[in-house]
């Protein structure tokens, strides 16, 4: 009770910080815009070459162009995600190391475990926050599409963007927690990031058991079946994974402050 | 209710602090005294549980650093150096989340804010911003989130650098008025000021404890001191050891000038005025008196001997 109880306050703490910053409405415009953007663009480019093929006389019914769309579009997203979350963690642990209100918390009755997990769950609230205008976008694209698709989809989508960009914030809290320089956590957070998504295509030029443990450590490659509407334990497991070693990192490095 | 022993803190080849020890009782106020770099901000880390000592330990209101280190940062309220806040609250939201994080009780939350506010003056700058307010406001919210919680144990670690006099006799108030209620150790480099603060002063240089002692003794001890300087021409030679015999001197320096020497005679003459007997050394000796001045040594006189080896 008294975990949650403080849990709650470094959650309440720290979302109140970020809702007060000038530099989140900066980010947030940022990503209303370019995500926004990106949605006209690609539904209406996906529209124009459905009617083009129609005016050809190419029947379009086999073409699922909500699924079509979902992907191109999440595709782009998950580009701008990895430029924009590692902003939203950098400050998590450097601004507290950088201004000294680490020490109130270290010297503090709450536990390490209790402090990350309160800042982590007020960053991923942000980035609903951020993400809730274009769950709205979907709604309506999603429900003119023809043929439909099946909400199922749209919700794995979604859960794997969320429990993805968990994971990324996750491990950017970590790094956040190695220094006092929020450019430095910036970049190292973009970096091991950019990496882990990438790694995928470093695993395709590797034979033998190290290019399978890349493909399996890849982000992309285990975000990829939640794209596609298939529900995979090893993905859910490996981005689970990701989380938990983010939090842990973190408990251990401020430890390790404390020596 | 604060006892220190044998704390050593070792980072690689520097030994920050070694065998420190030292003890205060329930309600007083220690200073602990030190020049910079003596291991005090250490000391002050290692009670308030933000590092682990190296070796030895210490006991805070009955619960061991080590062992108990949740228990002890419950009774403990702590400021360091550079205050821990967070600039873009307001005061009352930045004192209600550390009594929350403190362990006071939502229900208790808001008259424990309304008691530091007011016992640190700040309850007009309640809802101010706290980036806003000045440095003065801002080491008493230090001191106010120190106090949030109602500990037994306060921990201040330098409380008044920084500030201009008429802070530091607010904030000087401010620790004597915590006395009594609460156990408070402070940290500072400045012997007036733990002279004015403190009952008790423990002074620290190099890591190790060199003296704990009662503020007033301190006092009288500077106080029973007297300084001659006397200028004189001739061989200062002659008379250096019928100087140093003489009863209640304690020292005698000296410092040659073209046409006359200048010595300097510390002497310790609590009831007894020496300076017939030196005027009379130097001049049975066939020198010359020109000048005798004499002067009690300042406190910080007092500090840097106690804390310089070479004196």
């Amino acid at each position: 009770m008294i975990f949650l109880g403080n849990l709650f306050a470094i959650f309440r703490k720290e979302l109140d910080s970020y809702l007060l910053s000038p530099f989140f409405y900066v980010i947030a415009c940022f990503f209303w815009l370019i995500s926004g953007y990106f949605f006209i663009y690609i539904l209406a480019n996906l529209t124009q070459d459905a009617a083009q093929v129609d005016q050809q006389g190419v029947l379009t019914s086999g073409i699922d162009l909500g699924a079509e769309f979902l992907n191109s579009y999440f595709n782009v997203i998950i580009s701008l995600l990895l430029v924009i979350l590692p902003a939203l963690s950098m400050g998590l642990y450097a601004e507290e190391r950088k201004r000294g209100t680490l020490e109130l918390l270290l010297t503090s009755p709450i536990t390490n475990i209790s402090v990350a997990l309160g800042k982590l769950l007020s960053v991923v609230t942000i980035f609903l926050i951020l993400w809730s205008p274009i769950i709205f976008y979907q709604s309506i694209a999603f429900s003119a599409t023809v043929p439909p698709i099946s909400l199922s989809t749209v919700l794995l989508a979604n859960a794997g963007l969320i429990l993805f960009s968990t994971a990324v914030l996750s491990l950017g809290m970590w790094i956040s927690s190695l220094s006092e320089n929020l450019i430095l956590s910036y970049i190292l957070t973009f970096i091991l990031v950019v990496f882990l998504w990438s790694i995928d295509l470093i695993s395709h030029n590797l034979n033998g058991s190290l290019g399978d443990f890349f493909s399996y450590i890849s982000l992309f490659k285990n975000y990829g079946p939640f794209l596609k509407g298939q529900l995979e334990s090893n993905s859910i497991f490996l981005l689970l994974s990701y989380i938990v070693a983010g939090v842990f990192l973190t408990t251990q490095s401020v430890e390790a402050l404390k020596k | 209710m604060i006892e220190a022993q044998h704390l050593s803190k070792i980072y690689g080849s520097t030994v920050a602090i070694s065998d420190v020890h030292f003890s205060v009782a329930k309600g007083e106020i220690l200073g602990f005294l030190g020049p910079n770099g003596a291991g005090k901000t250490t000391t002050m880390r290692i009670l308030a549980g933000y590092i682990p000592a190296t070796s030895g330990t210490a006991c805070i209101a009955g619960y061991d650093i080590h062992q108990d280190s949740l228990k002890v940062r419950q009774n403990i309220g702590y400021l360091p150096e550079t205050p821990p806040l967070y600039t873009n609250m307001t005061v009352e939201a930045y004192l209600h989340f550390v009594a929350n994080i403190k362990g006071v009780v939502a229900g208790n939350r808001v008259q424990f804010v309304k008691n530091a506010l007011r016992r640190c003056q700040i309850a007009d700058q309640a809802k101010m911003i706290i980036g806003k307010l000045s440095k003065g406001y801002r080491q008493r919210i230090g001191i106010a989130q120190a106090i949030v919680h109602n500990p037994p144990v306060i921990i201040l670690d330098e409380p008044t650098a920084g500030l201009d006099p008429k802070q530091i006799i607010e904030v000087r108030n401010l620790i004597k008025s915590l006395a009594g209620e609460h156990t408070v150790i402070l940290s500072s480099h400045i012997l007036s000021e733990v002279s004015m603060t403190c009952q008790r002063v423990t002074i620290v240089s190099q890591g190790s404890v060199i003296a704990t002692e009662n503020t007033d003794s301190l006092i009288n001890t500077m106080k029973s001191t007297t300084i001659y300087q006397l200028k004189v021409g001739g061989d200062f030679n002659v008379v250096k050891e019928s100087l140093e015999s003489l009863e209640g001197v304690t020292k005698v320096e000296f410092c040659s000038e073209a046409s006359f020497s200048m010595l300097r005679v510390s002497t310790l003459d609590r009831d007894k005025n020496l300076a017939k007997d030196l005027a009379n050394i130097i001049i049975n000796s066939g020198l010359e008196l020109y000048e005798m001045t004499n002067s009690r040594p300042t406190l910080e006189e007092v500090f840097l001997k106690l804390t310089r080896q070479d004196l």
